[in-house]
């Protein structure tokens, strides 16, 4: 991994952190808000592959458990199981359609927010599962469906082009 | 062959990343550690503050902006009525509103004086809310003091009304409140003849819940709960906390449903007071010193 690859990345995952923790807990629908931190796995999963679907899974989720009141690593633990399985599932998959990154952000938002709230409760958080679950899920699934484009955009130019051979170095070590 | 070792290596990435996931928890979830952790989270909030403040000063003019151009209509329809006015008395007019408001929003919080005595004589700390909630998980706000002011993880913080919930994290110059509504939240009341039960938040927008209630007790709707200040207790006795709403007596339910609402306005919280106060063993009150 490079220094421009790690400015890039902290960079992306600060902007992102400071507009969820202004603009995005500004904008409440039906009581919850959109969950930004969560698209940069997503994200990372499209635009790259499974590993550095984790990877980025974990920095973000790190990042976002320093300004939530909510147990320290379990967003990192729950994005970077996200990241890998978006990577994972969609790596044979044709990605040029335009439909492709907000369905995948649709329905891996929605995952997410559930193991998160699931994870929480096995964790001791059992409030986690008393809170209007649908709503969450169907606010910040549909959010980051919206912002998925954009967001993969972002996320790509992190990661950087493919090498010739179609596969992008790694973002967990090698020559990225 | 590169493939095999490629996903060999992806899934070691994982299962590293899961294995650091689950020790920060459960630092985390740990005594030592939890200081740790939350050392952590209160340096990269101090880092963090000042970036979030700039970033809202350029922001909120472009948001107002665009909320003044999606009720254009009425804001021009508005702005005829508003010409005929005078600029200079226009202007004092709002500076007034927004000082009568923040009057109100004072003067509230300054009843509390009414505040049975033990809880008057605590040191207090008047404090502002700059942010809420963050998680759709959790209830909380965040108030612009902090261990400077000599703020510390646990006070109570009350406000027009009654309590508020308590501080559990304290950084240089803010601190983050769990709301009473939160689902973690809990605290001993005592309430009619010295009975005592337990009050637990159900989360944002939901009734309290009371818990350990008999079905032989004796107990009615608007009947007040007021902290109990047990030896242990996390909070002083007496602050003013909820009011019950419904009770249900189910046949051969060990306890009655009873839910409560929270006495303060948890929509409007502009101002709130942070009691500095410690537990101490006897349930007496404590205040504690401010840290720097």
């Amino acid at each position: 991994m490079t220094g421009r690859s790690i400015l890039k990345l902290i960079l992306v995952v600060f902007v992102t952190l400071l507009v969820q923790s202004t603009i995005g807990v500004d904008i409440t629908i039906f009581g919850a808000h959109p969950d930004l931190m969560l698209l940069l796995p997503i994200a990372a999963g499209i635009a790259g592959d499974a590993e550095e679907g984790a990877v980025m899974g974990f920095v973000a989720g790190l990042a976002a458990d320093l300004l939530l009141p909510t147990p320290f690593g379990l967003s990192a633990l729950v994005f970077c199981l996200v990241g890998f399985a978006v990577g994972a599932s969609t790596g044979a998959v044709t990605r040029e359609v335009w439909w492709f990154p907000p369905l995948v952000a649709l329905a891996a938002s929605a995952v997410a927010v559930m193991l998160y709230a699931v994870i929480g409760a096995v964790l001791g958080q059992e409030q986690f599962l008393r809170v209007d679950l649908a709503g969450i899920v169907a606010v910040v699934a549909i959010v980051n469906a919206i912002l998925a484009a954009p967001a993969v955009r972002m996320v790509g130019w992190v990661l950087g082009p493919a090498s010739g051979d179609g596969a992008r170095p790694s973002m967990a070590g090698g020559r990225w | 062959m590169a493939k095999p070792r490629r996903s060999r290596r992806t899934l070691t990435t994982l299962v590293v990343l899961v294995l650091l996931s689950v020790t920060i928890i459960t630092l985390d979830a740990s005594g030592k550690g939890h200081s740790l952790t939350s050392g952590i989270k209160s340096v990269a909030t101090d880092v963090f503050s000042p970036f979030r403040s700039g970033f809202n000063d350029i922001i909120d003019p472009i948001g107002e902006f665009f909320a003044g151009a999606v009720h254009y209509g009425a804001l021009e329809q508005e702005n005829h009525k508003l010409q005929a006015q005078n600029g200079a008395l226009r202007q004092q007019a709002a500076q007034a509103s927004a000082q009568k408001h923040q009057l109100t929003q004072l003067q509230k919080v300054l009843a509390l004086n009414t505040l049975p005595a033990p809880v008057q004589t605590l040191p207090k700390v008047a404090a502002e809310t700059i942010a809420t909630t963050t998680s759709n998980f959790a209830s909380t706000i965040t108030i612009n003091k902090g261990r400077s002011q000599g703020i510390v993880v646990g006070d109570a913080v009350i406000s027009n009304g009654g309590l508020v919930g308590r501080v559990i994290q304290a950084s240089h110059s803010t601190a983050t409140v769990q709301l009473l509504t939160d689902g973690q939240f809990k605290v001993g009341i005592v309430y009619g003849n010295d009975q005592f039960a337990t009050l637990q938040g159900q989360g944002a927008g939901k009734p309290l819940a009371l818990n350990d209630v008999s079905p032989n007790t004796k107990i009615t709707k608007k009947t007040a709960l007021v902290t109990n200040g047990l030896a242990g207790a996390q909070f002083p006795r007496n602050i003013p906390v909820a009011r019950i709403t419904s009770i249900h007596t189910v046949s051969g339910a060990t306890q009655k449903d009873v839910l409560a609402e929270p006495l303060a306005d948890l929509g409007t919280l502009t101002y709130v007071q942070v009691v500095q106060w410690s537990p101490s063993p006897t349930g007496a009150p404590t205040g504690h010193a401010p840290t720097t």
